[in-house]
């Protein structure tokens, strides 16, 4: 199980010299990874989804708060431990054009962390290439057409599918997968979701998918958990499919609504929402972080920030001085279903 | 295990797998890129002509050449291709006796320039912190370093006839802008995602470091070796021809130095061919290196690399 | 086998072939891109029309032959393509594959707006947004260059943007949304007619998304535009076009009215193609991957349908003779021999949405 308590993260200044101006991209975040279970993370850019699935994979430090891996807090982890745990979660990079190394084949690819897990338990080289080739049937890649090839032989997907037999070489607890089907073929995401469905549930892997396509987190975590994330803090959080159909918080409810309706197979949503207005982080409001952008802004909403408490249905919360149930997303057409 | 969700490649149509065509190795690779266009074919005749006359020439000819006072700077004849010099000697045979010193110490140049620029530069710009600060640090101390005047010092002391000795120190004076850049490009890599997933996969440092990193400045740096070649042939060819160094071998840069100052050959035309035979020899190399330095991304970059 | 493009289902072309048609029309378009294997054909025998006041969604998955379509409607084919047969006929011009020089150069960016893909990055990094306007405007021989500072102001706060502060920044200081809205920008400043949108959101997140799309449509219908989105995502298209043009590997297979072809899909690619999409409400265990991988263009046949290697329904036929272009209800039309032969009675779309 992963942890994180409290978790804030300030970058310091950006935009030279003179505007010298610290922005915090995460505030206060509490989350949980189950094993085996998933966790989404939505939001814009910007949001700071990025930053948490890096600190969670030990690739960025933290301000204050803590990160717990199986109960152990990381910052007081030796180097040894520290290492051995954060191996245990992989990263998933949204670009499957950069992950990989263009000038190695997916064969040394595979191979260069599987010699080491095999000379560190004693097995022999044949096992690694067995291996190699066992891994990428497993993400649905033939390996006798991929093992010789260079990333750029392959397609985005195929590309995207050995960055993920990669990770499993060293045989993860939990995925990190950022944005991991953005730069994908829509048609071709439904396979590489499908692949950590799957991973899910045939090695109980957890998974922390981070997205901005609330569709694509219910495809892998429909029983998981959903937490929306604005400016670096939770805004509301709870079951993928409870803040889908009665989200409470104006941001969630601008997220969902701006998922494109299928006109012929949907409708929109009663209460949809007209998009926000672009976000402007250079301003840092004493109230409600969203008062300036939010639809439903009253007077008390810039006074205080909303901390993030209980709404009703079990594992809801939600952080909203004002809020309300609004059915947002797209419905499906009755008339549609009376084929076959 | 299941495998419902499949991106299988297309088995019968478009291109066979063509992964063994790579098996034959970089040598394989670089020869084929190298022979690609007719001026690349130019370059490798050029430079494996000289690097031919560097190794085998000395053999041909006796270990003091013979001096014929009858024809002091005589013009170019049968017997004397391009003619001869102050003493009567045979001008091509200086030439071809006289190529073996500056190849040899320009690769060693090269080299050592290359080895230690590429290692400073790697280990500095991907570890940082540091060792950044201090091999940083040692950089620019190296790059300060006047090279020309450091040997005309070290020559009252050592006399530089041996090619490697005049190598190591060109070398050793001339890896600092390399380094530099390689750090910088290390900076800029060692963020790129393949290589972070790397560090999160365990991999050991040398592996990064070596496997991981270098493959994707190669080009970079083999460039870099072969323009440091050149310039470490100017550099001694000068420090000769100007005399800062002892003329005790036989090499072109002594060739110049006494074409110019003892032949007068700048104001008389019977010396014409004892100038331009080293000058047209130094201009040649280099055109054959610079027409190879086209094919050398091509060899490095698996994208480049035609199929 | 050639189909003949002159019927009354032109796949791609609007409801009926009008005598005063406004706006950009294809015929028999065909490109090839000459390789070391030959001369592949990357478009063949394209028909589509786009009607002033249309938004058409132009959809297919990356060697599709989708962006090298949109470059075509410029006559910018990049070298090794070139254009082999047809036309792309504006209202008011004429044949634009016929132009060269500087009357093309007028086009481009004069009456044909074009926003690029990935216009996130086209922008010069070193040249304030108002200088690349003011550039623009001299290289299309405008009398008066600043004036078109004005248009662009009014464009900007049209969409939504802080016009004097866009108009000094340089590409660095937008973000993704508003340089893809300053595309659109440079797009419809010299007064376009046709406004092409080569996967208008791809780098961008739902919110930006939602905005921009929003913002076509709205500039779309005040200027009564002929609008094509070219994009790999269906459900982009089925939010905002009025009519759907449905590629596979250079070739149109699918084209109607956006319900229409949402709700009656007539080719099994375009089934297949909007099982895949997870969605938002209802059984979302119904997706189902697209098997296969997507063409290229060394892969593509020159015989047959060219979906056959992908297709769950295929028969020996699709191997053997092109199929044709046949007519499934008003404006509707689909190249399968599934529907065109006995087995063509239209298919109800099965319960895509669960």
């Amino acid at each position: 199980m992963i942890e994180v308590r409290g978790l804030s993260k300030t970058f310091a200044g950006r935009g030279g010299l003179l505007g010298h101006r610290a922005v915090p991209a995460l505030r206060e975040v509490d989350l949980r990874l189950a094993s085996g279970g998933a966790v989404s993370v939505i939001g814009e850019s910007g949001c700071g989804k990025t930053t948490l699935g890096r600190i969670l994979c030990g690739l960025e430090s933290y301000d204050s708060g803590s990160l717990l891996i199986e109960g152990r807090e990381a910052k007081q982890m030796s180097l040894a431990e520290r290492r051995e745990r954060f191996q245990r979660i992989q990263l998933i990079h949204q670009d499957p054009y950069s992950a990989l190394n263009p000038t190695r084949t997916v064969r040394q690819t595979m191979l260069a962390s599987l010699r080491l897990r095999a000379s560190a338990t004693n097995r022999s080289k044949a096992w690694t290439e067995r291996r190699a080739a066992e891994l990428l049937e497993l993400v649905g890649l033939d390996p006798s057409y991929c093992l010789p090839r260079y990333p750029h032989m392959l397609s985005g997907g195929m590309r995207q599918r050995v960055v993920i037999a990669r990770a499993l070489t060293v045989d993860p607890e939990a995925l990190v997968a950022d944005e991991a089907v953005a730069m994908i073929d829509v048609s071709l995401r439904l396979g590489i979701l499908g692949i950590l469905r799957r991973l899910r549930a045939d090695l109980g892997l957890s998974l922390l998918f981070i997205t901005h396509d609330v569709a694509a987190a219910r495809y892998v975590g429909e029983d998981g958990q959903l937490y929306v994330l604005y400016r670096g803090q939770v805004v509301e959080q709870g079951p993928v499919d409870e803040i889908v159909q009665r989200p409470t918080h104006p941001y969630t409810q601008c997220l969902l609504s701006a998922i494109p309706v299928m006109r012929g197979l949907e409708r929109p949503g009663p209460d949809r929402l007209v998009p926000l207005r672009p976000l402007d982080d250079n301003v840092e409001p004493p109230g409600c972080l969203l008062a300036d952008r939010c639809p439903q802004a009253q007077d008390d909403c810039l006074l205080g920030r909303p901390p993030l408490l209980p709404a009703g249905a079990a594992g809801h919360l939600h952080a909203c001085l004002h809020p309300e149930a609004r059915s947002v997303v797209a419905i499906p057409e009755q008339t549609a279903s009376s084929g076959r | 295990m299941t495998t419902a969700a499949t991106e299988l490649p297309a088995p019968s149509v478009g291109r066979p797998p063509r992964g063994r065509r790579y098996r034959g190795g970089l040598l394989a690779v670089a020869g084929k890129a190298l022979l690609r266009t007719p001026g690349r074919v130019a370059g490798v005749v050029i430079i494996v002509g000289f690097a031919v006359m560097g190794f085998v020439g000395p053999w041909l000819y006796p270990h003091n050449l013979p001096v014929n006072a009858n024809a002091i700077y005589a013009g170019p004849s049968l017997a004397h291709p391009l003619g001869t010099d102050f003493e009567g000697t045979d001008v091509l045979a200086l030439l071809v006796t006289g190529a073996r010193y500056v190849l040899l110490s320009a690769v060693v140049a090269g080299f050592v320039a290359v080895v230690v620029g590429t290692t400073i530069g790697l280990v500095a710009g991907y570890l940082r912190g540091l060792a950044d600060l201090g091999l940083s640090r040692f950089t620019d101390f190296a790059l300060t370093v006047p090279g020309i005047p450091l040997l005309v010092v070290l020559s009252t002391v050592y006399r530089f006839t041996s090619p490697y000795m005049m190598g190591v120190v060109l070398g050793l004076t001339g890896w600092g802008g390399l380094a530099r850049a390689v750090r910088s490009q290390a900076l800029s890599l060692r963020e790129r995602p393949f290589l972070e997933a790397a560090r999160g996969l365990g991999l050991p440092l040398r592996h990064i470091l070596w496997r991981e990193l270098l493959p994707n400045i190669a080009p970079y740096v083999a460039m870099n070796l072969l323009l440091a070649v050149i310039g470490s042939i100017y550099a001694e060819t000068g420090l000769f021809f100007l005399g800062v160094l002892p003329a005790q071998v036989n090499n072109w840069g002594v060739m110049l130095n006494l074409a110019v100052f003892s032949a007068g050959a700048i104001g008389s035309p019977q010396a014409l061919t004892y100038l331009l035979a080293p000058l047209v020899s130094i201009l040649l190399l280099t055109l054959g290196i610079v027409l190879v330095l086209d094919a050398v991304d091509e060899m490095f970059n698996p994208r480049l690399r035609t199929l | 086998m050639r189909r003949r493009p002159s019927r009354a289902a032109h796949l791609g072309s609007g409801a009926g072939d009008t005598e005063e048609f406004e706006g950009l029309r294809v015929r028999g378009l065909t490109i090839v891109y000459g390789t070391e294997a030959g001369e592949l054909a990357a478009v063949r025998q394209v028909d589509l029309d786009l009607q002033a006041g249309t938004i058409t969604g132009l959809v297919g998955e990356s060697g599709s032959g989708k962006s090298t379509l949109a470059l075509a409607m410029l006559n910018a084919v990049p070298s090794p393509g070139r254009i082999t047969a047809g036309s792309v006929t504006m209202s008011g011009i004429g044949d634009i594959t016929r132009l060269r020089g500087r009357a093309l150069r007028e086009v481009r960016g004069g009456v044909l707006g074009y926003v690029f893909q990935a216009s996130q990055n086209s922008l010069n990094p070193l040249k304030r947004v108002g200088a690349q306007l003011l550039d623009l405007a001299r290289s299309h021989g405008v009398p008066q260059p600043r004036l078109i500072l004005g248009e662009a102001q009014r464009l900007c706060e049209r969409m939504g943007l802080d016009a004097t502060r866009v108009l000094s920044s340089y590409q660095h200081e937008l973000s993704g949304g508003m340089r893809q809205r300053v595309g659109i920008v440079f797009a419809l400043v010299l007064n376009a007619k046709v406004l092409i949108l080569d996967e208008p959101t791809t780098a961008l997140d739902m919110l930006s998304q939602a905005a921009v799309l929003q913002v076509v449509r709205e500039i779309h219908a005040e200027r009564r535009l002929a609008t094509v989105v070219i994009t790999h995502d269906i459900a982009v298209v089925a939010e905002m076009a009025d009519r759907v043009v449905v590629t596979y590997a250079g070739r149109i297979v699918e084209s109607g009215a956006t319900g229409d072809v949402l709700r009656h899909a007539a080719h099994p690619y375009t089934r297949a193609l909007l099982r895949s999409i997870p969605r938002i409400s209802g059984d979302i265990s119904a997706a189902e991957p697209l098997p296969g991988r997507p063409p290229d263009l060394a892969s593509i046949p020159t015989v047959g349908c060219v979906f056959r290697a992908r297709c769950p329904l295929a028969l020996p036929i699709c191997s053997e003779v092109d199929p044709a272009t046949v007519s499934v209800g008003p404006g509707h039309a689909t190249a399968c021999h599934l529907a065109a032969g006995p087995l063509a009675v239209p298919e109800r779309t099965e319960e895509v949405a669960g």
